[in-house]
């Protein structure tokens, strides 16, 4: 039997989600053989709520989702976080250094009123999460890689190393010898270093890996000339949440 | 048959495929044959216009070959190649019926011309064509492995650009002011003169990642092992990274031979070139690993317009005679290639400070040293010094299963001892769970555990993980000379232990009588002390003496006379506890201990020449009164003399008598302030800072002596800085708690500084630098 699998987006831009239906066509066609998609409001319409696996994007911003979450957990068998949003927190945690009325306002203008807003939190802060697709947008190689796991009944290998090992492996020159600073020496890898790869540096959009040595990388961005202030800024962009937290 | 139809023999794949190319690319129908059995049947077959036949074949020789074609296919031409040619082997060929010789290395364009002429012509005349060679020596002779010939550069770019037509090709290439291992297209694109690339060539034979094997799950459940055996050349490997092949060598093949290092291994040419501009951040010569002897196949030097090349292997020498112009080297070049190498050595920087071959021993008995955790405060546990490293191999194994959940394959990459997870194990125990840990690990693999392994150095100094790591702590140097300088530092320690004379009075105070006592204020006294034996105290003025009550304790005051007075000394005391109180109690006669004197005083010599000008707030006084007689008593020696004094009250004003003095004394300029006055107080009324305003001084001349309570330091700065005085001339004294004033029981201390061994007296310029200070 296939296993049931539904996909669920809280505040995010899908984008995610839309990532998935970018497999190539036949990643997409294995994929459905291998699984059943009862729930995907990107791409089918009819809605079950008969599901075993529960994909979930976007972080926990307002009031209402805190219930719907918990309901698909208690449904799922296995819940799975996807994208930064709903790992980490990700870009939406950025509201977390405003105000809330002003947050709200900035979003929504005169509608403000019409919507209550919580500080924003990955999906972990409300329930338990069993496995996580890092990333902003993901990485379909490490979704189907998540869900092979899932089918074969084993944990992903997914590293807890910085970027930094990855970016080694692609042979990289490092960022900072070009005078450009780079969030990777903390940030978890699986992405095999893309972004610095492709010719930018890495903004941290895989969240912080278990053990990250933060005061040594805060350090090491001071020494490459960043202010405290701007230290303080490259670390919000997606790990706002990890801050706060703490 | 086709009339132009060759047939190519020869077992050096390098040459059949090579031949083959050629002559394919210029519209012949070629086949080739490894063996002289594989071309009988070939021959048998079909049919050929012309035979190119290497007369060196494993199992049956060309020479049998001829004798079977002449029988089978009389009218095949065979041309004979060799690398040895003998005049014997040429008259028995010619006898067999080869039309001619060609002599390796082969040029291209000689050997198509030969083809076409043989084909053309009917009954020519064996020729025999050769490379030019230097008079008198067989070419055979000239190459041999370990020595060295000399090759122009266009001879070899000739040589690299014919590889490449053969063989996969890897070289070194610039890349954005850095420098890579990448695969070539044209020798244009090396840059051997590089200093250090950016991941080791060592990738090659342990890429980063790999397939090991494939396999299918489910009934048929099976694997199967993959290996990649691509003939490949790497181009321009520096001496310390065919150390770290060497070292790989030993650690894959040499127990439990693995097949896809093997696989890689075998096939890969090593074309080494010596580095002559080494990165500032190798340490090769001390590692031994600055040039290599073996480990390549063809190894350059650059003289210039051309390399000296020394051969390593009979694949390298074979690649020399098909491809390259080579000529003996003259007594000047082997002068210039002995030149150029000792000017590159000369400009390492960075060198070990012990035999490497004690690093073993040194490490062994190093594993409890403070320096595994205080240099690893700052890993950041990301793996860019093993990932870069040439010598490091660790892997890790998964499994990739295709979606279909039916067939997948089995894969290593490379890991590293410097991630958190590396030991960790299935029940979450982690035995390397601290970065300390991790740390000294990796530094002992380098410099212990892999030379025990495999007698070879586990660091081959390339310092690519200094330039890779950003918290600057990964260089193996840099920890191999700290923990060599920290087992000297203990060997020391010993060594003083034993030749220790100890200085029995250290703590013992010498016993001085008080000749007068004076109140000075509510709750300050000045006393006056004669040493018993006689003896002046022999100090300067800002150092301070430790005074001891017999049964209460020991506290340090500032000795408040200056030197310039002889036969006794000053100190007065703030009631403010036990010791202070009992000195308070002291009466006239009384003999009490002194230490001291201790610390470094004002430095009176640097004041010369300067006009000082004093501030000193509330018992601050107390030293300060010291170099201000001192200065008085050697007026001329110094330029203007200026006295900022403040108290609190004018009931707390000290040496009363004195300040009038100083007040109607031309010499001096004086002024004074209280922060709250009385009634019957005409002068000055707010905090000392007001004073600093009210005096014109020229900073470039000008040292401010500044002396007072702590809260006075920061706010005097700041009016000082007002009048441009450089940190330089602002030397303050400062207050820290003491006990034994000569730099032992820690109270004193400032991040590294003990006050009362390098202080009391400061400038600021110091302070800037000890953050506790202020
Ligand atoms: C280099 C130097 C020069 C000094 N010169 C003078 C001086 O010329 N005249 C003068 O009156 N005082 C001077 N002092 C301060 C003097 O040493 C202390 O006031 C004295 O040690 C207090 O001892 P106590 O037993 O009377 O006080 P306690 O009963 O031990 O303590 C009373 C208070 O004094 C503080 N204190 C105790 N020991 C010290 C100490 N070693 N240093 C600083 N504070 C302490 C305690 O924290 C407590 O607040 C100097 C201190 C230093 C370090
Ligand atoms: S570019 Fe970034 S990820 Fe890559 S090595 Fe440098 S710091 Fe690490
Ligand atoms: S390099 Fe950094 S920012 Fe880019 S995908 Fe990887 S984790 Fe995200
Ligand atoms: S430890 Fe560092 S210096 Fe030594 S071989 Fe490895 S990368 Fe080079
Ligand atoms: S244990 Fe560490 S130092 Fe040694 S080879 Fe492995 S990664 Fe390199
Ligand atoms: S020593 Fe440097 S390069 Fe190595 S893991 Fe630590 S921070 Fe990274
Ligand atoms: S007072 Fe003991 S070390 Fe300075």
């Amino acid at each position: 039997m296939k296993a049931k699998v539904a996909f669920f987006d809280f505040t995010s831009c899908e984008g995610c989600q839309l990532d998935v239906l970018n497999l190539t066509g036949e990643e997409l066609l294995d994929l459905l053989g291998a699984i059943e998609i009862v729930n995907f409001r990107e791409a089918i319409s009819n809605r079950s709520d008969d599901y075993d696996i529960a994909f979930i994007e976007g972080s926990i911003s307002r009031e209402a989702e805190i219930p719907r979450l918990q309901k698909i957990r208690a449904q799922a068998k296995v819940l799975v976080a996807l994208g930064a949003c709903a790992c980490i927190g990700g870009v939406n945690c950025l509201k977390n250094h405003l105000p809330m009325e002003q947050a709200l306002k900035m979003v929504y203008g005169d509608a403000a009123k019409y919507y209550d807003t919580i500080p924003a939190r990955p999906i972990n802060a409300v329930v338990p999460v069993d496995f996580y697709v890092r990333g902003c947008p993901i990485q379909t190689g490490e979704l189907v890689k998540v869900v092979k796991a899932l089918l074969l009944g084993k944990k992903p290998d997914i590293p807890n190393y910085p970027v930094c090992t990855e970016c080694k492996m692609a042979g990289n020159i490092c960022v900072f010898e070009f005078g450009k600073t780079c969030l990777g020496p903390v940030t978890r890898a699986g992405c095999n270093a893309i972004c610095v790869t492709g010719g930018r540096q890495c903004w941290g959009c895989r969240g912080l890996v278990d053990e990250p040595n933060k005061n040594s990388e805060e350090e090491i961005l001071k020494k490459h000339g960043l202010t405290p202030e701007q230290v303080v800024e490259k670390f919000k962009i997606y790990n706002t949440y990890a801050e706060v937290k703490k | 048959m086709k009339g132009n139809s060759v047939l190519i023999v020869d077992d050096e794949a390098i040459v059949r495929e090579s031949i083959r190319d050629w002559l394919a690319d210029a519209g012949y129908d070629v086949a080739t044959a490894e063996t002289a059995e594989e071309a009988l049947e070939t021959i048998a077959k079909r049919d050929f216009s012309v035979m190119v036949l290497d007369i060196r074949l494993p199992g049956q020789t060309g020479l049998s070959i001829l004798k079977e074609v002449k029988a089978q296919r009389p009218w095949i031409k065979s041309i004979i190649i060799t690398a040895y040619p003998s005049e014997e082997t040429t008259k028995e060929a010619t006898r067999l019926g080869a039309i001619d010789y060609m002599v390796k290395p082969l040029a291209p364009d000689d050997l198509e011309h030969l083809i076409r002429e043989t084909i053309e012509s009917v009954g020519k005349e064996p020729t025999v064509i050769t490379p030019p060679k230097a008079p008198g020596k067989p070419a055979a002779k000239a190459i041999e492995i370990k020595k060295s010939v000399v090759v122009s550069k266009q001879s070899f770019k000739s040589l690299v650009n014919n590889l490449i037509k053969i063989t996969d090709v890897y070289g070194v290439k610039a890349k954005r002011g850095k420098y890579v291992y990448d695969s070539i297209s044209s020798a244009n694109e090396l840059a051997l003169n590089y200093d250090v690339t950016v991941l080791p060539p060592t990738a090659y034979l342990f890429p980063p990642r790999e397939t090991i094997l494939k396999f299918k799950l489910g009934d048929g459940s099976k694997s199967e092992p993959v290996t990649n055996n691509t003939p490949r050349a790497i181009i321009g490997v520096h001496p310390y990274d065919i150390k770290a092949i060497e070292m790989l060598d030993e650690a894959f093949i040499t127990t439990n031979p693995d097949p896809n290092y093997i696989a890689r291994r075998q096939n890969s040419l090593i074309i080494g070139v010596d580095n002559l501009n080494p990165s500032p951040k190798s340490f090769a010569p001390s590692m031994g690993t600055h040039t290599a002897e073996n480990g390549f196949d063809l190894m350059l030097t650059d003289l210039g317009t051309k390399y000296m090349v020394t051969i390593g292997s009979k694949k390298g020498a074979d690649l020399l005679r098909k491809y390259a112009q080579i000529s003996q080297p003259t007594a000047d070049d082997i002068a210039k290639q002995k030149a150029v190498l000792d000017e590159a050595q000369a400009k390492y920087q960075l060198h070990l400070d012990v035999p490497r071959e004690r690093l073993p021993k040194l490490l062994e008995d190093s594993y409890d040293d403070a320096y595994w955790q205080s240099r690893s405060e700052t890993c950041l546990s990301c793996g860019s010094c093993v990932m870069v490293c040439p010598t490091c191999f660790c892997f890790d194994v998964q499994d990739d299963v295709a979606l279909n959940l039916k067939e997948g394959q089995r894969t290593r990459q490379w890991d590293g001892c410097m991630l958190v997870d590396f030991a960790k194990v299935a029940t979450g125990e982690n035995f390397r769970h601290d970065k300390a840990s991790r740390f000294r690990h990796r530094i002992y693999r380098k410099g212990k555990y892999v030379i025990e392994r495999y007698g070879r150095m586990g660091c081959v100094g390339c310092g690519r993980c200094a330039i890779a790591c950003l918290a600057e702590i990964a260089s193996p140097l840099e920890a191999f000379n700290a923990i060599a300088e920290s087992v000297r530092a203990k060997q020391a320690a010993q060594r003083i232990l034993r030749e220790a004379r100890p200085e029995s009075e250290l703590y013992a105070p010498r016993p001085a009588q008080l000749v007068r006592v004076e109140q000075l204020a509510a709750k300050e006294k000045v006393f006056e002390m004669k040493f018993l034996d006689g003896k002046e105290l022999g100090h300067q003025p800002g150092q301070f003496v430790s005074v001891s009550i017999l049964g209460i304790g020991e506290s340090p005051f500032g000795v408040a006379t200056s030197p310039t007075r002889t036969g006794s000394f000053e100190f007065a005391v703030r009631n403010v506890g036990s010791v202070t109180n009992a000195i308070h109690n002291l009466q006239k006669g009384a003999v009490v201990g002194i230490r001291g004197p201790f610390g470094n005083g004002f430095n009176v010599k640097a004041l010369e020449g300067k006009d000082i000008l004093f501030i000193a707030g509330g018992i601050g006084l107390f030293p300060v009164r010291s170099l201000i007689q001192y200065v008085m008593d050697r007026r001329k020696q110094f330029g203007r003399a200026i006295v900022l004094f403040g108290a609190r009250t004018p009931a707390e004003r000290l040496f009363v008598d004195e300040l009038a003095a100083w007040k109607n004394n031309p010499d001096l300029e004086f002024y004074e302030t209280v922060d709250r006055g009385t009634p019957d107080w005409t002068g000055n009324v707010g905090v000392i800072t007001t004073l600093i305003p009210k005096v014109q001084i020229d900073p470039r001349k000008t040292m401010a002596i500044v002396v007072g309570p702590p809260i006075m330091y920061r706010f005097v700065i700041v009016e000082l800085k007002k009048k441009d005085l450089p940190d330089e001339n602002i030397i303050m004294s400062l207050e820290r708690r003491m006990k034994c004033g000569v730099g032992k029981c820690g109270h004193c201390q400032i991040n590294g500084v003990y006050v009362c061994q390098e202080g009391p007296v400061f400038s600021l310029a110091q302070l800037r630098n000890l953050r506790e200070a202020v």
